[in-house]
Formats: C-alpha cells, sequence, structure tokens
C-alpha cells in the first residue's frame, strides 16, 4: 500500500531491457508451445499424509518438473518438504513406575508405568533431486542424477548414474548402475560416546559415506509378460549409530530397569539384495509380483513379497489393490536390553526396526480424469500393521510382564495429479 | 555369511542366463500391448518413491529396483 502513495519513478534503460527480456522468456516458449502438438513438458504434483497410531505424523508435498527434448532426452528436478512430528521409542524398556528422563535438546520427558518410552520430536526435511536421461541411439541410454536433502541433524549430497541396452532385437535389457552420497550427521545436543550414559563427545558433525551398485536385467518373455531381476550392493561406512536410542541396563533378577546407555552400532555395514519382478497382462487388466531378498554383515535377512493387481476400468480410470510382506530376522547386536553388572558388548542396539519385524501393507489405488480437467489424478490408501517380537525369550522379570513390542497401525493416503502440457 | 552371498551371486548368475537362453521371440509389431506405459516395472515411479522412503525408514532393509544412495536420516 505504501508503495501505490510514492510518486513513480522515472524507468531506466536497463529496466526496459530486463522488462522486455523477462516478457521474451515468458511468451516465446508459450507461444512456441502454441505450435507444438505433443506436449514437451511434465508436473507431477503428489502429496503424502502419514500418521502412525499415537507416535509420528508426515505431511510431505512433493513437485516434479520434467522437461522432454525433441533427441528424446529428459531433464527433471523435484523439491519435496517433510514436516515430520510426533514421538518414537528410545529403546528402552518399559518399567511398573513412572520412569523420567532428559532428552538430548534438555526436555523433560515422562513415561507412564507398563509402557514404551517414548520421546518426542519435531523436524523438517528439504530435499532436491535432478535427473537428466539422455539416449545414445537407438539401443542405449543413460541417466545421471543427483541429489541433496537437509534436516535438522542430517545433510545428504549424492550423485547416480545407470547405462542401459537392450540386446537381443530388443528382448533383453540389462542395465549397470551405481551411486555415491556423502553425508552427514549432527546430533542435536552434540555426538554421546557408544554404550555411554550419554557422555557428549563432541557437538560437530559426522561423516557417513553410502555407495552403491546395480546390476539388472529384463526380459521380454512373450506379447503380454515381462520379467525382471535386480541385484544391489550397498556399502555404507562411517556414524551408523542412531544417537537418540537407548539401551535399558536392567537388575538381573527382577528385569527393573536399572539405567540407559546409548546405542552403538558398528561403523561399516555391507546391504545386499536381489529382486524378482513380474509384470503380466490379462485381458485388460495387469498383475505387478515382485520378491525380494535382502542380506547385510549386520546379519539381517528379510523377505519381501510385493502384489498388485491393476483393474482397467477404462482409457483412463484403473482401481489398484496391493499387498505387501515383509519379514526380517533381527541384527546380530540387537539387545531388549543389558543386564547390570554383565561385561559390556561391543556393540548394542534396542532400537525395534533392528529387531526380528513383520509388516503387512494393504492398500489400494484409483487412478481417474476429473471431466474436462487436464491432467490425472491419483488417490492411495494404505493401512500398514508392524509387529515385533513382544515377548522375546531372554525377557526377564518383570519385563514378561509387558509388551515389548507392540503393534504397530499405520495408515497413509496420498494424493497425485500429472499434468502434460 | 559369505555362503550365502555366494549362493545368492550363483542363483542370480543362473536367472540372468536363463534370461538370455530364454527362446520365446515377440516381434516387433507384437509389442503393442508391452508399450503401453502400464506394462513397466515402475508405472508410479513418485508413488514407489515415497514406498521406498516410508519402508526405509520403518524397517531394516533397502534396495531393489534402483541404486539410489542414503539421503535421510531417519533410520
Amino acid at each position: 500500500m505504501r508503495l501505490q502513495l510514492e510518486p513513480a519513478k522515472p524507468a531506466s534503460a536497463l529496466r526496459d531491457i530486463l522488462h522486455t527480456a523477462a516478457l521474451a522468456l515468458l511468451l516465446v516458449p508459450g507461444a512456441a508451445k502454441a505450435a507444438d502438438t505433443d506436449p514437451t513438458d511434465r508436473i507431477d504434483f503428489t502429496t503424502l499424509l502419514y500418521g502412525e497410531q499415537s507416535r509420528t505424523q508426515i505431511f510431505e508435498p512433493v513437485v516434479r518438473f520434467t522437461h522432454l527434448m525433441s533427441d528424446g532426452q529428459w531433464v527433471s528436478g523435484q523439491l519435496g518438504i517433510d514436516v515430520i512430528t510426533g514421538s518414537s521409542p528410545t529403546g528402552a524398556l518399559p518399567s511398573g513406575i513412572v520412569q523420567t528422563r532428559t532428552s538430548a535438546s534438555g526436555r523433560t520427558i515422562t513415561s507412564p508405568a507398563g509402557q514404551i518410552p517414548m520421546a518426542p520430536f519435531k523436524d523438517r526435511r528439504v530435499s532436491l533431486d535432478g535427473q537428466w536421461q539422455r539416449p545414445w541411439g537407438r539401443l542405449v541410454s543413460s541417466t545421471l542424477g543427483g541429489h541433496f536433502s537437509r534436516e535438522k541433524d542430517y545433510q545428504s549430497f549424492g550423485v547416480d548414474g545407470k547405462f542401459s541396452t537392450d540386446l537381443m532385437h530388443r528382448l533383453l535389457n540389462i542395465t549397470i548402475g551405481g551411486g555415491v552420497s556423502r553425508d552427514s550427521v549432527f546430533p542435536v545436543g552434540g555426538t554421546p560416546a557408544g554404550l555411554s550414559a550419554g557422555t557428549i563427545i563432541h557437538t560437530g558433525s559426522n561423516a557417513k559415506n553410502v555407495s552403491n551398485v546395480l546390476l539388472g536385467a529384463s526380459r521380454i518373455l512373450s506379447r503380454v509378460w515381462m520379467v525382471s531381476v535386480n541385484g544391489t550392493r550397498t556399502f555404507e561406512s562411517g556414524y551408523l549409530t542412531e544417537p537418540y536410542k537407548l539401551i535399558t541396563v536392567e537388575n538381573r533378577v527382577t528385569g527393573a530397569p536399572v539405567s540407559s546407555l546409548t546405542d552403538k552400532r558398528p561403523s561399516t555395514r555391507d546391504r545386499s539384495s536381489v529382486l524378482l519382478s513380474s509384470v503380466y497382462h490379462l485381458t485388460d487388466d495387469v498383475v505387478y509380483t515382485s520378491y525380494r531378498y535382502y542380506w547385510d554383515t549386520w546379519n539381517v535377512r528379510s523377505h519381501t513379497i510385493d502384489l498388485k493387481y491393476r483393474r482397467v476400468l477404462d482409457a483412463d480410470t484403473y482401481v489398484e489393490p496391493l499387498l505387501r510382506y515383509y519379514q526380517q530376522s533381527s541384527a546380530s547386536f540387537y539387545t531388549v536390553g543389558l543386564i547390570q553388572g554383565a561385561p559390556l558388548p561391543e556393540y548394542g542396539t534396542s532400537d525395534y526396526r533392528l529387531g526380528k519385524l513383520r509388516t503387512i501393507t494393504v492398500g489400494g489405488t484409483f487412478g481417474f480424469r476429473a471431466g474436462d480437467v487436464p491432467g490425472s489424478f491419483t488417490v492411495r490408501g494404505q493401512y500398514m500393521r508392524q509387529a515385533g517380537d513382544g515377548s522375546p525369550p531372554n525377557a526377564i522379570g518383570i519385563q514378561r510382564n509387558f509388551d515389548l513390542s507392540p503393534s504397530i497401525s499405520i495408515f497413509s493416503a496420498v494424493v497425485g495429479y500429472t499434468f502434460d502440457y | 555369511m559369505i555362503r550365502t552371498a555366494r549362493q545368492i551371486g550363483r542363483a542370480m548368475a543362473g536367472l540372468i542366463l536363463l534370461l538370455l537362453a530364454g527362446c520365446a521371440t515377440v516381434q516387433p509389431w507384437d509389442r503393442d500391448i508391452l508399450a503401453e506405459k502400464k506394462m513397466s516395472f515402475n508405472p508410479s515411479p513418485m508413488l514407489q518413491a515415497i514406498d521406498d522412503h516410508i519402508y526405509f525408514s520403518k524397517e531394516a532393509s533397502m534396495g531393489g529396483i534402483d541404486a539410489g544412495g542414503g539421503g535421510c536420516g531417519c533410520n
């Protein structure tokens, strides 16, 4: 409003030139596009709403812009923001009485008797991703990508790339790829010593390096059936510990919590996975199936089965129910608690995500167009149920009375919109 | 552990050989269905990326269809 009351300033020649140039930048692509018949750009919006019962809530909008070029190249850029609030288990054991502790940020946290201790948290993560794909002749293509993300106590910067080539009259496709990521972990309140009472050893950042390789092959088996096999190896080194997690030291007879120590994990982890996938076309519908076997040097093994069935209702509309089953064994250094007076192990964690775990996911996606509105919409709802080992055989004393890994119900909804222009 | 890795490696090599040796032939003019967008191993990459992020934060495993790096302090 104040600007409106000020006298108009005489326009400078430089401002005129910049103004004209800005208009030209805006109008020329638009005019060129009006003459085109095929869309050359795409915008994708998705928004995730995620809620764990009595635990974490996440709101995550993502926007991606993709530009297609006439020679088959495309580039894309993506911006995502995660807003995370709620609480997560500290890893400590429940007690028959109210437990009180101080968080890394200095807050006093109280856990009710008989319940898993939780720690409240709040964070915001911003991520930027870019990709560039380029064909090299008819049979070969390359993809280069980069990512950057930052949150309160973590930063990641990485690049990745892959080459794909078609063989055997394009019945077979081979992909070779890899990536490196240079991450930094800077815990709120400083980095605690592993398996200590919380002694801060420094307040700077800790390096975490991740590199991975991918080898994949996909094969056309018939007019309606494709299968693929993908293998990945991932090498992690550096600070791999979860600085906010705790391990309870318990009385050797009663199982009552006596104190707690910090989490400590090895500084290297090699992960491997093999994924088998199939896409099969029925009369109109499509069946997607996959199985993944995963193993790592922390001794975690897992099996994942994923099933989706796309029921095509018309050219623009489909429903796609999904079912996923996941099962993992525990890491070799996972423990529900440490016994008072016993020698400390080299590593230890009570993070339930490194314990024995099962996840079942059911849900469905609905894809459609809305009347004359350009673009297409997808709406997906999912329910996840995650269960650990609530009564481990090595629980002692009062811990046998508690559910040490209560099942978690997780609901998520994703709304997506894609617009070509 | 190493023995398991070798077994998996051998199984994967066998599968790739099987894919290479398969005798099925689909002529280019018979690939209309295969060319449809829904006939992709990952027809909804953004939904898949969101799923990968959720599962990475809630489980101990990772890997599969892509060779992405780290990028999250959630696990």
